[in-house]
Parts: C-alpha cells; structure tokens; sequence
C-alpha cells in the first residue's frame, strides 16, 4: 500500500506537471523568447485594458477567426512566427464558434471602441460585411487594396495579394477594389470510393449528371451494392456551385456585381434542372438524404463508413477524406463536381469559404501590422502549408509553384482537383459568384425549399417558385435598410 | 390617415366601458355618476396605452384591411381589460373572495418609514427591471419594426410582423370552431347555474362530468378556431407545437406516474433506485437530444441494432419522417422531464392518506378503483402543477432537445414555435418576425396558464 503522504506529493507531481506542460506549449511555440514578456500571450482582459488606454498605438491587435479546432492552432502558431520577426504590435489570434457569433462580437466591440483589427467572414456574407456599420453609423470593414495603397511591401512582408488565384481574386474584387483577404477558400468537389466501385466493377469517372445517374444505376444493380449511391449536404452552395456551372446567374445586375442585386433568381430553369435531377436521384433510390439541412458531418459519415461510393462535398475536406480512405483500407479519389451535360458553356465552379477583412478606423501602425500579417499568412510557404494540412487551396499563384516544385500534386493528386476545378471556369459574372444582401437568409430559405422537395415530394418547379417569393422579400427588406 | 375611424373606435370603447361600469357601480350600491366616469377615463386610456406607442399607425392609409382590423381588435382588448379592472376596482367585494379563493395573501404592514419596503425590494425590482421589463419593452417595441441582428438601422413595419402571420387560409374552420365553443360554453354556463341548487347525488355527478367534456371541448374548438386564423406557414408550426407539446405533457405524466407507482413500492434500495431514476433531470436538453440522435441513428444507432437483431426489421430513419421525428422528439423530452416528474409523484404518494386508503379497501375496491377514486384526486394538486410546468418545458426548452435531435426537420415537422422564433431571429436574423413570433408564443402560454387555473385549479382538491 502506497503511504498518504506519497499519493499525495504524487498528485501534486501530476498537476503540476500537466500546468507546465499547458503552459509550456505556449512558450514553446513562441520560439527563441529572447524577450520573455512579450512572447506569451496576454489574456482577454488585458488586451481589453491595453486596447481601451491607447487607441492610437498598441502593443498588440486582435486577429479574431472562427476556427476552434487544429486550424486555430495553425493560425496561432503563424501568429508567433509573424511575431518573432516583426517590430510592432505583437498579433493575437483569438478562435469562435462560428461566423454568427464572431461578427456579433466584432460589432459589439466596435461599438465598445474596442473592435480587434482583424475578423474572418465568410463569402456568402460578403455583401452583409460591405455593408456593416457600428452603432455610429461608421463602416466596420475599409477595403484591404485601399489600405495596402500600392505598395509592395509592408513592415518588410511582401505584399501577395496581385498573385491571389483569379477565380478568389473575382469573388472578392467589388467595384474595382479588393475588399479583403482571401484566406481559406475551397471549391465544392466529388470523391469517388474506388475501391467500392471495382468490387462493382464499375469503371471511369462521372464527370456529367447523366455519367453520375448510369454509374450509379450500375453500381446498385451489382453484387457489391450499398444502401445508396451518393450523398451530399443540402447546403446552398451545392446549388449556387450548379447555377454557376450553368453559366447562370442567381441575381441581377450581373450577379450583384455591375450594381446592388435587387433581384434574386431561385427559380431559375438551371436551378430548377439541377433541384430535378436531384429529386430524380433521391427518387431512384440512389441518392440519400440525411434529413437534416447543411448536414456535413451525417453525410461525411456515410462515405467514410462506405455507405455510398460518391460523395459531393467541399474540397476543404480532401486532406481528411484521402485520410479517411488511408485508413479505412480503401481508395479515395477526388474528382469534378459532375455538372449539366445539357448546359451550354460559359459556366464553371465558383469558390467558397472566408477571407479576412480589415477592421476600419485602426491607427496607421496597428493597420500595416495587421496588413503585414495578412500578406504573411498568405505567403508561398504558409499558403502552401495550410494548403497541406487542411485542404483549402493553395490561394496565391506563388504557393502552387511551390507545391509543385515539391511534387506535391504528383504524390496527391486528389489536392490538384478544387485548384484544377476553379482555373477551368470561364470568367463571368455567373463564376464570380452572387453578390446579395441577406444572403445567408436567403440561403436557408433556398435549403428548406430542397428539403421539402426532397422529404414531401413536391414539384421542385413549383415549391421554388415559393422559396422565390421568400427570397425576394428578403432582399427587398435588405435593400430597404442599405439600399 | 383615417382620423374617424380611430376617434370613432377610442369612444365607442370610452362610451361602451362608461355604460358598464356605471351599470356595474349601479349593482354595487355606488353611484352611477362615478362608475360612468371611471368607465369613461379606463374605457379612453386603455386603448390609448396601446395606440399611442404605435402612433396610431394602423389607420394609416397605406396600411392593408388586416391591419385595420388587427389596430381594431387591439383597441377592443384593451378596452376589454380596462373593463375587467374598472369593475374588479368597483367591487367591495371582490378583494375579500380573492382572500378567500386563496389567490391573495393577506398584507403584513411596515410601520415606521415608507421608504423602508422599497429600500428593501430595491434589489429584487432592479434585477427585475433590467432582466425582464427592459428587455419585454424592447421586445414589444422590435415586434413593431423591421430590424437585423447586428444592424443598427431600423425601419418601422406597424403591426405586419404580426399580420403576416394571419392569412384568411380556412375561414370555415375559424367559424365553425368558434360557433362550437360558443354553444358549448353557453352550455357549461347554464348547467353551472342548475347546479347551484342541486343535491349531491348521481345526476348532479353526471352533470359534472358533462360541464367537464363541454369545456374540454370548447378548448379544443378554440385552439382549433387559432389554428384557423394562421397562414398555411405558420399553421404548421402551431399544429407541431400543440402536437409536441401535447405529447410531452400527456405522455410524460402518464408515464411518470406509472413508474412512479412501482418505484413507491417498499422494497429493498429503493432509495438508491429512486435516486437513479432522478437522473435524466440533471442532463441538458442538448444532451438529450444528442443522446436520442445517436440512439435513433437509421444506420448506427443501438436502436437500429436491436430491431434488426431481434425482429430482422430495418428500422425506418426519423430524420426523414414527420411523425417518427415527432414521436422521437416527444420521446425525448419525456425521458428528459421524467425524473423531475418522477421527483414529485413519488413525494405525492406519500401523502397519499393511509386511513383512506384503508377505507377503500374495506370499502371492497379493488386496486384500480383505489387508484382511481383514492390516489389520482389526492394527487391532483401535484398533477396540476406538473402539467404547468411540463408545458413551460415543452413550450421554451424542448429548443435544445430538437435542435441537434431533427434541426426542426424534415421539412419543418419538428419546428416548434420556440424554435421557429429562434430560427427566424439568430440565423436568419430577423429580430423583428422574431420578437413578434416570441410575443404570440409569451400569449400563448399566459392563455394557457389562465385557462388552466380557471378550469384545472378548480376542481384541485387540496385535502382540506
């Protein structure tokens, strides 16, 4: 029997050796720690202290993003690394839930006086982003090509944002400016479960809905068949992906790029088509719906526990589901997102994901830090790292270079497919993507529309043509507040 | 503007509660004169309090015929609590039968300094005032406006936030269900009346039970009759929420009851057993609802297994069925609330009067006739205060439970009216629908509640 006094120095050993390695990561990470004050971070309270005394320069500035999970700790560990080799402001990188909750706390420390000077938004708020204002009326975002000003360097990190990849580079290029940077992009592509479709014997690769529905036929009329055939999340940026590579548009004045949209276009004969096609799939039993709207973990699910061979999903998950195949024991291949063989060109894939925008009003030296930190995020090596370890494209030019000097495409090519994908879209309006107020509003309207289609067996004509009713009033309301 | 029509229905109001009350103050021994006066000054400012805020905007003139009539009816219930007050106020004895009822303490006094009570609620009224009433008001003042979360700029919408949810869909339904509650309620009445003089016996009790099924029934043509008024959208949210709701209540108590029952029994552990059983009470709605997700899985879950094993059946995904996801949700929430029903039958039970008990049984009755005649009216006051708060839960917390079991699906079958309010405000960020919906939902729930302490709290025996 092991005496009290021993258990309890034991216990005391553990704790203390569980804070120090807690704490420890922290120093770790920040590298030489030269200077032992400024490397480890301040709390929350402290950057709110040194935020409200000096709000013409600070020693740090707030990068908030909504990650939580190891892609927050990627970003804190570029943090440290732009920290060590940087002369101002040390950059605090601080993760949220979601994109809701993090813009609400940026409003609310706008407001405050206090608003950090970096904030991650995603791309179908782009429009809600231009349009933020504080309680004072001021905008909230200055648009990052302003800010930048031409220059090809700030604070010695060279300014990467002329070599953005051109299909994010027309996503967020508004009225002649770049609004933001983009950061953590992706494009909506198929994985195949080779290894299930040899045991089908089923060959080749779909790369037309007709192609997807006769493999799929084949493929459940084998030995080798599963409950379906394919899944994917009833979230609105599949549907908006088919619109574009349609060549159509989801709004007027070109997509809500030649002007405010004050149309929106839900029922569409594209859209229409691709809502049939998709009924017609669920219908002939090769197509599951999870029965839950922007459900990417159930239909994730389905495709790592091989219950379908096919899987259309984002292709900031290529990295995970190679691995899922790794695992599993059987063969993960990405392709194409399959597209209407009917459609006449001028269509293509669009992107989606997030950037990072500039906070505005910050004070001159807090901005080029945070413009800095930006660019060197975005440089080739850190582009093609995160490109690496999540599966996001690589979003510069530069780091593609890089990567492929690597053979890095040659070892994986199913992380060539999204960057493939988006360079062999047209340029259009159509593939730069929409533009709208309340879009993400009117995104849910779109995906209760399709579910209802799905679950009720309703004419995907008719029950669109309510979801463009709701849509409509949406936008209106929207452009009657910031019209 | 309609100047007129706003004068003319703020005085028909004024001249009607004048006539009341002056008849009421007549009936009370006080003078006329005064009564027609209060009647006048309640029958002006009650719907005054309510027209003034909104800037009397529903006689604009852009405004829609629904509109007019909503601005109408609101004035018509202001007026009509105006008179409640006015002749509650009249009556000398009405404070005397609240005593009585039991609805009203009797007042200490505090001698001495007047500001000394108010020094002493100040906590109370300022943890009151900024968490509940400042919050109410703004609701009240959002449910007039369009507003985005996070979006300072404001446009006023009048009363449409709540209009648009009222759609001239089934009229036949609004008038048949109000012309059967009508009937039955003017029934209920009479019988009441004859009762007064009857003796106890078996035609009184007969009478009884009827006036019983004749206000069930006119409840249900009521809420029937609102099902009524609602657009085919928010129709369906109303019915999934009486249905869950209904459910969670009537099913849970049932259930509770009956485990209860057998958890009173005296055997060996049954302290431990029954601290066991609390346990589902101590996890969160989320977590309820995330347990049943995993349990439930159409290809994963334990429950699948378990049908597949044992009867070779696949089992049918909930997910994608409006009545399984409704039956998985009410289960849910039942095992989520058991416990805490649970808690309180098994104190109940033991107040069960053993000398009654006693005398049924030599009386001859059997187990189910003591359960029936001894047990359940013993429990009544506890099964009343169940059934309040169960609907509280199902109302406001089944959120958490639906969320990650069905996200309001498929296809909105599962979207109770909690949940659709916090839909259309946090998601789709559309404060004011929001704050509009969330104040028919706080009207729903005050009916409810004063139904049943109208009705229920009535016949609640509280063994004196």
């Amino acid at each position: 029997m092991i005496p009290r006094r021993t258990r309890r120095s034991a216990v005391a050993v553990v704790c203390s050796a569980l804070l120090i390695a807690a704490c420890g990561s922290d120093t770790d990470t920040a590298g030489s720690g030269d200077i032992a004050g400024s490397d480890t971070a301040p709390d929350a309270e402290n950057t709110a202290d040194t935020g409200e005394e000096a709000p013409s320069s600070s020693d740090q500035i707030d990068v908030w993003i909504a990650f939580t999970d190891a892609r927050l700790d990627w970003t804190e560990q570029i943090a440290d690394d732009f920290n060590e080799q940087s002369d101002g402001p040390d950059v605090v990188v601080q993760g949220y839930e979601d994109y809701e909750s993090l813009f609400d706390a940026t409003l609310l420390a706008f407001d405050q006086g206090n608003p950090p000077a970096v904030v991650q938004y995603f791309e179908a708020a782009t429009t809600e982003a231009r349009d933020a204002v504080g309680a004072n009326g001021n905008p909230l975002f200055t648009s990052i090509e302003s800010a930048i000003d031409g220059r090809d360097e700030i604070n010695g990190v060279p300014v990467v944002l002329d070599d953005i990849v051109t299909a994010a580079a027309n996503y967020y290029t508004i009225d002649g400016t770049f609004t933001s940077m983009p950061w953590n992009t992706s494009s909506s592509t198929m994985f195949l479960n080779r290894s299930l479709l040899d045991a089908a014997g089923v060959e080749s690769t779909p790369e037309t809905w007709d192609d997807l529905r006769s493999m799929c036929e084949a493929y459940m009329a084998s030995d080798a068949a599963t409950d379906s055939c394919i899944t994917w999340p009833n979230h609105s940026w599949f549907l908006e992906q088919s619109v574009a590579q349609q060549g159509a548009l989801l709004a007027d004045n070109d997509n809500g790029r030649s002007g405010r949209a004050s149309e929106v276009m839900l029922d569409s004969d594209a859209m229409v088509d691709y809502v049939s096609f998709w009924k017609g799939m669920q219908d002939d039993g090769l197509y599951t719906y999870t029965g839950i709207q922007r459900d990417w973990g159930g239909t994730y699910d389905l495709f790592a526990a091989q219950e379908v061979p096919f899987l259309v999903y984002s292709s900031s998950d290529t990295t995970l589901l190679t691995d899922e195949g790794v695992n599993g024991g059987f063969e993960v291949e990405s392709s194409l997102m399959p597209r209407n063989g009917d459609a006449i060109s001028g269509g293509g894939n669009i992107i989606g994901g997030a950037t990072l925008w500039l906070v505005d009003g910050l004070s001159e030296g807090d901005q080029d830090t945070a413009l800095a930190f930006m660019n060197f995020l975005n440089n080739p090596e850190n582009a093609a790292d995160w490109h690496r370890t999540t599966g996001y494209i690589p979003i510069t030019n530069a780091s593609i270079d890089l990567l492929e000097s690597q053979g890095w495409f040659d070892e994986n090519p199913n992380s060539a497919v999204a960057n493939a994908q988006l360079a062999a879209a047209e340029e259009s309006p159509a593939t730069s993507g929409a533009l709208l107020g309340n879009f993400v509003a009117i995104r849910d309207v779109l995906t209760e529309g399709v579910e209802d289609i799905l679950v009720n067996n309703l004419d995907p004509r008719e029950r669109l043509g309510d979801a463009q009713v709701d849509a409509q009033r949406l936008l209106d309301e929207y452009n009657e507040l910031f019209g | 503007m309609n100047v007129p029509l706003a004068v003319i229905s703020v005085t028909l109001v004024a001249a009607v509660a004048a006539a009341l009350l002056s008849h009421a103050a007549a009936t009370f021994g006080r003078s006329r004169l005064l009564g027609a006066f209060a009647g006048a000054l309640l029958g002006l400012a009650g719907p005054l309090t309510v027209m003034v805020p909104l800037g009397f905007c529903t006689f604009d003139d852009e405004t829609t015929t629904l509109d007019r009539w909503f601005g109408l009816a609101l004035i018509a219930g202001a007026g009509f609590v105006a008179i409640l007050l006015g002749r509650t106020a009249l009556d000398p004895d009405a404070a005397q039968r609240r005593q009585q009822r039991g609805d009203d303490v009797a007042h200490g006094v505090f001698r001495g300094s007047r500001l000394a009570p108010w020094l002493l609620l100040a906590p109370t009224l300022a943890v009151l005032v900024v968490f509940l009433y400042w919050p109410a008001l703004r609701t009240l003042r959002l449910s007039t406006q369009l507003a985005r979360l996070g979006a300072p700029r404001r446009a006023d919408r009048c009363v449409s936030n709540f209009t648009e949810l009222v759609g001239p869909g089934m009229p036949w339904l609004v008038v048949v269900a109000i012309s059967t509650a009508t009937t039955v309620w003017t029934a209920t009445w009479f019988a009441r009346r004859r009762l007064a003089g009857q003796p106890i016996g078996p035609a009184r009790q007969r009478v009884e039970t009827a006036i019983r099924f004749g206000s069930t029934i006119g409840v249900g043509a009521v809420l029937l009759a609102i099902a009524g008024l609602w657009t085919a959208d928010y129709r369906a949210v109303f019915v999934v929420t009486m249905i869950i709701s209904i459910g969670t209540v009537a099913g849970g108590l049932v259930i509770a009851l009956g485990i209860a029952c057998l958890a009173y029994q005296p055997i060996r552990g049954a302290g431990l057993y029954r601290t066991l059983l609390v346990w589902p009470y101590a996890i969160s709605p989320p977590i309820a609802g995330l347990l049943f997700f995993v349990m439930f899985d159409a290809n994963s879950g334990i429950i699948e297994h378990w049908v597949d094993s044992i009867f070779g059946l696949a089992l049918p995904d909930y997910r994608t069925n409006a009545r399984l996801a409704q039956l998985v949700v009410v289960l849910a929430s039942i095992w989520k609330t058991l416990g805490y029903n649970l808690l309180f039958y098994i104190a109940g039970l033991q107040t069960v009067p053993k000398d009654q008990m006693e005398a049924a049984m030599l009386d001859g009755a059997g187990s189910l006739q003591r359960f029936r005649y001894v047990v359940l009216p013993a429990l009544s006051p506890i099964t009343f205060f169940l059934v309040i708060t169960n609907l509280t839960y199902a109302f406001f917390e089944t959120y958490g439970t639906i969320d990650y079991l069905t996200a309001g699906g498929p296809a909105g079958q599962t979207s109770v009216a909690m949940f659709e309010v916090i839909q259309t405000a946090i998601p789709g960020r559309d404060l004011g629908r929001g704050a509009a919906q969330s104040l028919i939902l706080f009207g729903g729930v005050v009916a409810l509640t004063i139904w049943q302490f109208r009705s229920t709290g009535r016949r609640v025996s509280y063994g004196n």
